[in-house]
């Protein structure tokens, strides 16, 4: 099959286009990013506000009986960050997933696929195009929560930690490895879903599904059942990075005008 | 400029048969017609033809092309030469016409400053000129039909399909849309038009080839209106009585009441002395016999009409 990078980027710039000017997707977008940066950080300021509550001793205590009890306050707060992780790791696979699905179904849904393809372009060009289009500003969108909660959090545990708590080097591992390896995910998965049902609200539900195992993660982390850490995430990452290449043996069965053309359900 | 070769093409969806025994050739230059009625494969041969389905049996060529697709190029040479105007417009509504059209510029990779002088023009004849930067999501159902045309063309392709241009527009904007085909036909681009409209059919094109799920015909439309020959024939008292004699004939032929006035439906202009003779055999005073062409119409209806319920 014919790869032509101008084509595929043709595509990326006419859906960039397309979502800039799509202010409804654009709030929806924006709206996980807060919830995944505030909440942290509402979570952190409880425990410094009283960083000597004795509450927190029994909390810290559930968790791990060897705690250092002269400064449990931080130990808290770098628990629920490695906690939170796993809830970050929601954003890079939901962002993508909204996107794509309006991307790939919405051309079905407009009935613009058919002029499209009957222009020169390979579908292999419009799915490179098309996850360029989602991943480019998911990645952008995850890195500035980052970036955002980093700020806040150091400004929020200044008082007990006295010094940066992030980024640290799990975090800085999650955002750059692991949550664009979860956006893959979430993009291929919404691609594979919508170029198959050609609705993009439907598309969008069962793509959005594939967030609950990390719903439960995040659960078992808390309940104390699961231990959140660099090996942790790591295995994490890897599983996810086999989910990968599936994803990318089941796509090369789109690539294919027909079949594109034709599915409708 | 290579014009279609089309040789027995047929399109399976799963047990259904779309289209088949497609057999035709439009020379380069020519304006030519898929004529046939709501679900008779127009719109499926037209996606044969221009790569986006498979065929399941029979050959094409077009544009030096030759279709069934070869799988290395993966039809990307036929699509930079062929335009396709889709039943629906399938414009991007957020969009405005520039970056509608310029998409369009990019996936086919022509140079843009040619490419906006004829979509320039074309915009202006169809008095889209001046609203360039306006998302087409505001437009009319015509606008949009316009633009898709406009849409289709930008590239310069050797040959267009169309398929039902002039739906959703108003007479003037049919005109308007009617005159650029003639037009682009003239400057030796050669057009494949679908449509269920004779009319329409009958001003823009020489050929048609009439389908419905299998090719019904393929005439030049003095060919076609020939078809329709009739012949009106006034007898004394009602005409009722010698249809009967008419039965007997060896060759068959169809016929219409109305009144006095008999009119035979013929299939060879030979046949009127016989039909005429037969007639006056059977004893019917006639006063007047003259042959009278069937509209076009009736020649089309009586090609799509089924075997089984022919009247
Ligand atoms: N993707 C498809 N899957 C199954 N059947 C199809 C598909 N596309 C077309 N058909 C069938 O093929 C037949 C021809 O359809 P087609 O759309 O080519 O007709 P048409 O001549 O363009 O009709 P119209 O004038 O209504 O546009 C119909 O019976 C239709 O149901
Ligand atoms: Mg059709």
């Amino acid at each position: 099959m014919s790869f032509r990078l101008s084509r595929a980027l043709a595509v990326y710039r006419k859906d960039l286009l397309d979502l800039r000017k799509n202010r409804a997707l654009l709030w929806s977008m924006l709206a996980l990013p807060l919830v995944i940066v505030v909440t942290p950080l509402g979570i952190v300021w409880a425990y410094v506000r009283n960083p000597t509550d004795p509450g927190l001793k029994a909390i810290a205590l559930y968790y791990d009986l060897t705690v250092d009890l002269t400064n449990v306050a931080r130990f808290l707060i770098d628990k629920v960050l490695a906690d939170w992780f796993v809830i970050y790791l929601v954003m890079p696979v939901f962002v993508p997933i909204l996107i794509s699905s309006h991307a790939v179904a919405g051309e079905k849904e407009k009935r613009t696929l058919e002029p499209l393809l009957a222009s020169p372009v390979t579908p292999l060009e419009l799915v490179v195009g098309k996850s360029l289009a989602s991943l480019v500003p998911s990645v952008l969108i995850c890195t500035l929560a980052f970036v955002l909660l980093c700020v806040g959090v150091d400004v929020v545990a200044w008082p007990v930690a006295k010094s940066l708590v992030l980024p640290n080097g799990m975090w800085l591992f999650g955002v750059f490895v692991i949550a664009p390896l979860f956006a893959f995910f979430g993009n291929g998965v919404a691609v594979l879903i919508s170029a198959r049902v050609g609705d993009s609200r439907l598309a969008q539900q069962l793509a959005g599904l594939m967030v609950l195992p990390l719903v439960g993660l995040a659960a078992g982390q808390f309940g104390g059942w699961l231990k959140a850490g660099p090996s942790y995430y790591a295995v994490i990452g890897g599983v996810v990075l086999l989910l990968d290449l599936a994803i990318i043996v089941a796509a090369r069965r789109l690539f294919d005008r027909e079949r594109l053309m034709t599915r409708w359900g | 400029m290579q014009g279609i070769r089309v040789e027995g093409l047929k399109k399976c969806f799963g047990a259904r048969t779309a289209v088949e025994g497609l057999s035709f050739e439009v020379a380069p230059g020519e304006v030519f017609g898929l004529l046939g009625p709501n679900g008779a494969g127009k719109t499926t041969t037209v996606r044969m033809l221009t790569g986006l389905l498979a065929p399941t049996a029979g050959r094409a060529s077009l544009c030096g092309v030759e279709l069934p697709l070869r799988s290395d190029d993966d039809g990307v040479t036929l699509r930079r030469r062929v335009g396709l105007l889709t039943e629906q417009p399938g414009l991007y509504d957020r969009l405005s016409i520039r970056e509608n059209l310029e998409f369009f510029m990019r996936l086919n990779e022509v140079d843009e400053v040619q490419a906006w002088k004829l979509a320039h023009a074309l915009l202006e004849r169809f008095d889209l000129a001046g609203r360039e930067d306006e998302p087409v999501g505001g437009f009319s159902k015509g606008m949009r039909q316009k633009l898709a045309i406009v849409r289709a063309l930008v590239h310069s392709p050797e040959v267009v399909f169309l398929d039902e241009p002039t739906s959703g527009l108003d007479p003037q904007s049919g005109r308007v849309v009617r005159d650029a085909i003639a037009e682009l036909a003239r400057e030796g681009r050669t057009m494949v038009l679908c449509s269920h409209n004779l009319h329409e059919v009958e001003r823009l094109c020489a050929r048609v080839a009439v389908i419905k799920n299998t090719l019904r015909s393929v005439a030049s439309l003095t060919e076609l209106r020939r078809e329709g020959l009739a012949l009106d024939v006034m007898v004394e008292g009602e005409a009722a009585a010698w249809v009967k004699a008419l039965e007997r004939l060896p060759f068959t032929v169809g016929h219409q009441l109305d009144g006095s006035r008999l009119r035979v439906l013929l299939d060879r202009e030979a046949q009127s002395p016989d039909v005429i003779a037969c007639l006056v055999q059977a004893g019917a005073r006639v006063h007047s016999a003259h042959r009278a062409a069937r509209p076009l119409e009736e020649a089309y209806l009586d090609l799509v009409r089924e075997a089984g319920d022919a009247s």
